[in-house]
């Protein structure tokens, strides 16, 4: 597995799986804090990558 | 200057649930990750703490990380140790049975070694959760 955004995306859902769990009681609490998490995890990567974009490498 | 006496709370808590059963979730939840939630029959969170903290860690070693053993010489190596020996037995049995050598060229080094330090600071934060259900802070 060499996917940059493949292994964020793991990264994220578990991470977020985790935090779901110790910071809400309940299903749907954890559901939806899951849910947010997950998604700030994903949007704001994609957006420092956005905004790191135009800079070269060397 | 006498201190301030604890609230009327504070002194039930600890005296209702003493500190064995904290303290032995915490050196549960130090060695296998979710242990120390599953004693206090915690289930669910016992089953996924243990589930995503040793899949991360596997990722980490599939992606050819590194395990940075116990070198205290100066104080990144000593933030490296920590982070890594935060998953418990997992490291240490990884660490003991030479897994872990890391690849600095391939190009997914540094994405498995994020994976690693998380796994373990992760578990440690899990046992901090592990403590605080012992000791009747929260459910």
């Amino acid at each position: 597995m060499r996917s940059h955004f493949t292994l964020m995306l793991i990264f994220s859902i578990l991470v977020s799986l985790v935090f779901a769990f110790i910071a809400k009681e309940g299903a749907r609490e954890r559901a939806k804090y899951f849910l947010y998490l997950c998604g700030s995890f994903l949007l704001l990567s994609l957006l420092a990558g956005w905004l790191m974009n135009p800079f070269p490498l060397k | 200057m006498e201190p301030e006496p604890l609230p009327e709370e504070a002194i039930v808590v600890v005296t209702r649930t003493g500190l064995l059963r904290p303290l032995s979730a915490c050196i549960a939840g130090l060695l296998v990750p979710g242990l120390g939630h599953l004693i206090q029959k915690k289930w669910d969170r016992a089953l996924v703490f243990f589930g995503s903290i040793t899949v991360m860690f596997t990722f980490g070693l599939n992606l050819q990380g590194r395990l940075f053993g116990p070198d205290f010489s100066d104080l990144f190596s000593i933030l490296k140790f920590t982070a890594d020996a935060g998953s418990g037995l997992l490291y240490w049995l990884a660490w003991l049975n030479g897994f872990g050598n890391g690849t600095p060229a391939a190009n997914t080094y540094d994405y498995a070694n994020v994976f690693i330090y998380v796994a373990g600071l992760l578990n440690l934060l899990v046992v901090v959760d592990a403590f605080d259900i012992g000791m009747g802070r929260k459910q």
